[in-house]
């Protein structure tokens, strides 16, 4: 559907969270999307679909391509088991709105800093008290982060030795660190979508930075104690047969026990205190709507018009 | 909510099935029963197909909202995707 109006999408609150899939072919069909490989063909609601994740294997045609991005589906290339993110696609709103509240975030220092406060402050059941500096914030996380993992280890009797993986050889970790990694990139792609569908950038992170995902680590470790730490110690305690599905089977359970979906967004918006929003704006009910252009005194303008055709006095008159 | 569908199945099934669902059409029935009313009713169902084919969807706290079962040949397939339940169209 061409002209889609982006009201008609679920929000993403609402939408089925992902979609793993590899060694198959996905491409148009009847107006959506289906999957083909040996077996047969599996149409994919992909309206109701947050993230397709693709992994090795798989072939997209520019037609599935573009439905997906119409339908607001965050499309990531990733590797076996959904691991490693190689590329990702496009987001469910047309709006800078908020890409421009995060750069200027980031770009003043003091404002970066309260929201890296933020970030951490949501960590803490207890406020962190206001003279604690940023260095003294990160050994307290780093407690956290050695405790959450020490309580699942007594919780399902799984040894923990660190935190240890080879980025060369998969196999070679012990598999409650394979859980982690197969959960934490489950979860980075959850907050990737909703970064992208919510219309923030995942390059600009605050208390990660230097890389184009640092958003999405920061979002993402919002929630890795309370969520994906328990999830993977306990797909590590069973046994080790087909470990990274039963890992993305109980982070899709987990994920709406949670309501992650519902939360995501919200959290973003107050981490970033984005405060209140217009409503839906014209760009998303038609994403071909033209812009505006930006001018230092009226802040926006009409674009789409010709400038030169003004009359001289209008033009003179926009000057100081 | 719990739909069933019923193809190519005994005319006595479809008629034991009215006992608790609505037919709306041939073969679709719609009712509000409870978790051990519908196993046991798909239990009886799936023991009564004899040639025939009938999927069971019923609402779920899982993240679609529903969950699927098949017996029988059908021309579709259930297919699962980590907890994603969609259905496949074989070759």
């Amino acid at each position: 559907m061409s002209g889609l109006n982006l009201r008609m999408l679920p929000k993403v609150r609402d939408s089925w969270s992902f979609l793993y899939v590899e060694r198959c072919r996905i491409d148009q069909e009847d107006r959506a999307i289906a999957l083909h490989d040996q077996s047969g063909t599996t149409p994919v609601p992909c309206a109701s679909l947050n993230l397709l994740m693709l992994g090795p294997g798989t072939t997209i045609t520019h037609a599935a391509v573009r439905s997906l991005a119409e339908s607001g589906t965050t499309i990531l290339w990733t590797g076996e088991s959904g691991v490693r993110l190689y590329a990702q696609g496009l987001g469910e709103t047309r709006s800078a709105l908020r890409l421009l509240h995060q750069a200027r975030l980031c770009s003043n220092p003091a404002l970066r800093l309260n929201v890296v406060r933020r970030m951490y402050a949501v960590r803490f059941p207890e406020p962190l008290a206001s003279d604690l500096t940023l260095r003294q914030i990160r050994g307290k996380e780093g407690i956290r982060v050695r405790e959450a993992y020490a309580r699942a280890s007594r919780e399902t009797g799984v040894t923990w030795q660190g935190r240890a993986y080879r980025r060369d050889d998969w196999r070679a970790a012990d598999p409650v660190n394979r859980a982690l990694s197969a959960a934490n990139s489950c979860l980075y792609g959850i907050c990737h979508a909703a970064i992208l569908a919510a219309g923030y950038s995942p390059g600009l992170g605050f208390i990660h930075t230097g890389k184009l995902l640092s958003f999405v680590y920061d979002i993402a470790d919002l929630y890795k104690a309370d969520l994906t730490v328990p999830l993977a110690f306990q797909a590590a305690r069973d046994n080790d047969d087909g470990l990274e599905t039963r890992v993305r089977r109980l982070c899709r359970d987990m994920f709406k026990e949670q309501r992650l979906l519902a939360r995501i967004v919200d959290d973003i918006d107050r981490v970033l205190d984005i405060g209140d929003l217009p409503p839906a704006t014209e760009l998303d009910e038609d994403a071909g709507a033209l812009g505006a252009l930006w001018d230092p005194d009226a802040g926006e303008i009409a674009s789409g018009v010709n400038y030169a055709d003004l009359p001289d006095d209008e033009l003179d008159g926009a000057e100081p | 909510m719990t739909v069933i569908v019923l193809e190519r199945v005994p005319t006595s099934l479809r008629g034991e099935l009215t006992r608790w669902m609505l037919e709306v059409q041939t073969g679709v029935f719609v009712g509000t029963l409870s978790a051990l009313v519908r196993d046991l009713l798909w239990e009886y169902v799936c023991e009564r197909l004899r040639n025939g084919a009938g999927a069971l969807i019923y609402q779920t706290n899982s993240e679609q909202g529903f969950a699927i079962r098949t017996c029988g040949p059908t021309s579709r397939r259930l297919r699962d995707f980590d907890g994603l339940q969609l259905i496949q169209i074989p070759m």
